[in-house]
């Protein structure tokens, strides 16, 4: 190391000597209030297998009653088995929380999932559904969106290769393609632009649609916001179910 | 202590264990964070933050790479969120030391002119720098920190220096190597 390198590394070190000793032992203090002593008795997490239950113990009172004339006349669309509105646990940025979140019916009542409308509105379009910020995100902030798409005659294995080649123009650094389970089963596309607070961050889910076609979810929030909107995003897709 | 005994250890949640990898991290975090903010309060927040990102998503970490760079890619995004957000909140002229005439006066033996010459370079040249010297990590490493490529990780720290010289209004290496 030349001496130069030496008086930066001396300058670097005698410079931040002081806030070493003031500061060590309080942002010890802090963490161990978050993350030891802040802990109350371990609220029952609500299984991820609660919500799977409570859907096939609906369809299969559903198949029941569809055996009747009055079950038949009783349930006019497959959005009655879901309760209108629901309250969930979601655990966010390490804490439990509560939320309520309401029944959203898509594009032609093809799907339904659950959306977190304190925060959140479905806007429905033409093409796509999208759901997004119930209030405008201020100047600077990049999109929070959440966009539900069907192309009725595109395989999901065909589609995500050609969304994956579009994704790397915006996002060099796009994950490779993943197969997930959860919180939709299909394919899973990440990229994120940069590492900095506003780096925009997208996630695409491409699933099949049951039938010949895909549904396309796609996720935009930005860095900052992934333990926030990113993973409110992730609780709201584990509703997703397609209902035509 | 091993990268895989820290992970072992956060992994435990055992308050007593993750105090001693406290212990063993603070003093660069806090270093890191207090040069790359420039803000005491801000360091603090960034410090504590980063440790609590640690122990919560530990289960992100790859085993095969190596720790160290792993916790201050967390930390110095940490840092970088917190000033940004900070600017958002008040927008803070950044220190300008082509507009304080006193510095320029000042030799280079006086090693504060040095720190303030350090903080004046943007942020693409002096975080490289703190990376460097508070921790001596290697090129390769800054790089994969900062997500940079290394090609250009090396070019900033190049400039980085050149820019320091030319501030201190040194001649070359030589000069101050002798």
């Amino acid at each position: 190391m030349s001496k130069f390198d030496e008086r930066i590394k001396k300058e670097l070190t005698s410079r931040t000597d002081d806030d070493v000793r003031a500061l060590e032992e309080d942002i010890w203090n802090g963490i161990n209030e978050e993350l030891f002593e802040r802990r109350t008795p371990e609220v029952k997490k609500r299984k991820r297998w609660v919500p799977v239950v409570a859907v096939i113990a609906a369809a299969l009172v559903l198949a029941f009653t569809l055996q009747t004339e009055p079950g038949s006349a009783l349930i006019k669309t497959v959005k009655d088995m879901f309760v209108p509105e629901k309250e969930i646990i979601q655990n966010l940025e390490g804490q439990d929380e509560h939320t309520n979140v309401t029944l959203n019916e898509g594009k032609d009542s093809e799907y339904v999932i659950y959306v977190d409308e304190e925060r959140y509105k479905m806007v429905k379009g033409g093409d796509a559904d999208v759901i997004t910020t119930s209030e405008p995100l201020p100047d600077g902030y990049p999109e929070v969106s959440m966009e539900i798409r069907q192309f009725p005659t595109d395989k999901p294995e065909d589609l995500v290769k050609e969304i994956e080649e579009e994704l790397k123009i915006d996002f060099p650094e796009l994950r490779p393609m993943e197969t997930v389970t959860e919180p939709v089963e299909g394919y899973w596309l990440h990229g994120l632009t940069e590492s900095v607070w506003d780096g925009k961050v997208i996630d695409v889910y491409v699933m099949s649609n049951g039938k010949d076609g895909s549904f396309v979810i796609t996720e935009n929030y930005f860095l900052e916001a992934a333990e926030g909107h990113g993973a409110r995003f992730t609780h709201m897709l584990q509703s997703f179910e397609i209902v035509d | 202590m091993e990268q895989h005994h820290w992970v072992q250890q956060i992994q435990s949640g055992d308050p007593v264990a993750f105090r001693k990898f406290y212990e063993a991290y603070a003093n660069g975090a806090i270093r890191t964070a207090s040069a790359i903010t420039r803000n005491r309060e801000l360091a603090k927040d960034a410090v504590q933050e980063t440790f609590i990102r640690v122990f919560r998503q530990i289960g992100s970490y790859d085993p095969a790479l190596p720790f160290d760079p792993w916790f201050y890619r967390i930390l110095t995004n940490e840092c970088l969120r917190l000033m940004d957000k900070e600017t958002l909140l008040v927008k803070v002229e950044p220190a300008n030391l082509e507009d304080n005439p006193t510095l320029a006066e000042e030799s280079f033996d006086q090693l504060s002119n040095l720190y303030d010459v350090i903080q004046s370079l943007d942020n693409h040249h002096r975080i490289p720098l703190i990376l460097k010297y508070v921790k001596g990590f290697s090129e390769k490493e800054i790089a994969g920190i900062l997500n940079v490529n290394q090609n250009t990780l090396k070019s900033r720290l190049f400039k980085a220096r050149k820019q320091l010289k030319l501030r201190l209004d040194l001649p070359g290496e030589e000069d101050v190597t002798r």
